[in-house]
């Protein structure tokens, strides 16, 4: 078995010796990496720690909740709120940072398949999948904000009575009616200018039903 | 609805009390188990206990030891299941390796070492910044006994370092 130098050795009882020295080595030894968010092993639907993992989402989300009960005050106990929270926390990859480019033949895909089309530039798709919401299958894809990942959910079968906007506590979300019914979710960071975002979607999506 | 609301202000107070701290809750937690995989679903459960629990935390700035007894408690039910000890030394040596100083893999070594009893006050001293009273108060010891562990747990490791450090050096090879 190898022993320490004479040199080696008094290099370290100095250390000890030094009380700053050695609690500084030590709390880096107590250091070890550590995941940054989410732990590898991912919790069953529903659990907190997912929730930890997507609380931008959720956050975000909510913006769209507020905002649907301010447009529609008599829908005040409506479900679809907690429904847009529960359907994007249970898809915390559409709102990851992602440099991820939908290409065009998915994205027109999953429009199609939700009934929909866009017949004018909306910019960036970060992510774009058809899912089930409310019993319907609806498009569900992400786009860039200046501020960040911005979610768009269109929804054919939720009947909205006007434009409505939120911002509450930070958070900001909008929905508003589309063009031959139905409805469009848009959900962004606090400090996003949804309205710009909505307009220029308002006026590419067109549904094809 | 007006619950919802509740709720989703209570989450995000949640996230901003707890955020800061699931780092060092996850390396508190390895160093009671030494298995990342186990530290991680310690790590996961407790969040999930400490959320349904989150409204009775009057105080934020109890949140730490708070945290810290809920991840302690969740290892002790998960060390209850496990009955068998489970440190894979080959996991701990790639753990401990992962300093770029040489001196830090050894005391890394060296801690993983430790009994628990010593382990486990130094960890939530040096890691958690805990207090030694919040120690005995996390423990269940008394302050005598904590400054008692954490010296001889000190002892042990400076012990290590000066008499040991080639031999685990040398082990690793």
């Amino acid at each position: 078995m190898n022993r320490l130098s004479q040199e080696e050795r008094r290099q370290r009882e100095a250390i000890v010796g030094d009380d700053a020295q050695f609690e500084a080595l030590l709390e880096n030894a107590f250091r070890v990496p550590a995941p940054e968010k989410t732990p590898a092993k991912r919790p069953a639907r529903g659990h907190w720690p997912t929730m930890v993992a997507v609380a931008a989402t959720m956050v975000l989300a909510a913006g769209a909740w507020f905002g649907l009960r301010t447009v529609e005050p008599v829908q005040a106990v409506s479900p679809l709120g907690p429904e847009i929270i529960a359907h994007i926390n249970h898809e915390p990859a559409a709102l990851a940072v992602s440099a991820r480019t939908v290409p065009d033949a998915e994205f027109g895909d999953v429009l199609q398949r939700g009934g929909a089309s866009v017949r004018a530039p909306i910019g960036r798709v970060s992510y774009a999948k058809l899912c089930p919401f409310r019993g319907q299958m609806v498009a569900h894809f992400v786009v860039q904000g200046e501020q960040g990942p911005v979610t768009v959910m269109l929804l054919p079968d939720e009947e909205s009575s006007g434009p409505s906007t939120f911002d509450e506590n930070g958070f900001k979300g909008t929905i508003v009616p589309i063009e031959g019914g139905g409805s469009m979710a848009v959900v962004g960071q606090p400090d996003e200018d949804l309205e710009v975002i909505r307009d220029r979607l308002l006026r590419a999506v067109r549904w094809k039903l | 609805m007006k619950a919802g609301i509740l709720n989703l202000g209570l989450r995000r107070r949640y996230e901003q009390v707890v955020g800061g701290l699931r780092q060092d809750l996850y390396r508190y937690a390895l160093w009671l188990s030494r298995d990342p995989q186990a530290a991680e679903d310690i790590v996961q459960e407790s969040l999930l206990r400490a959320w349904r629990g989150f409204e009775s935390l009057e105080d934020a700035d109890k949140a730490k030891p708070w945290l810290v007894t809920i991840v302690r408690r969740e290892f002790l039910r998960f060390k209850e299941r496990q009955r068998e000890e489970t440190m894979d030394p080959e996991v701990v040596a790639q753990i401990a390796e992962d300093a770029a100083d040489p001196r830090v893999q050894e005391l890394r070594t060296a801690i993983f070492r430790l009994e628990e009893s010593y382990r486990e006050p130094l960890a939530l001293q040096v890691l958690m910044g805990h207090s030694t009273d919040e120690i005995a108060g996390i423990m269940g010891l008394t302050q005598g006994a904590v400054l008692t562990r954490l010296h001889r747990a000190r002892d042990k490791l400076k012990q290590a370092f000066v008499e040991d450090g080639m031999a685990v050096q040398a082990e690793k090879e």
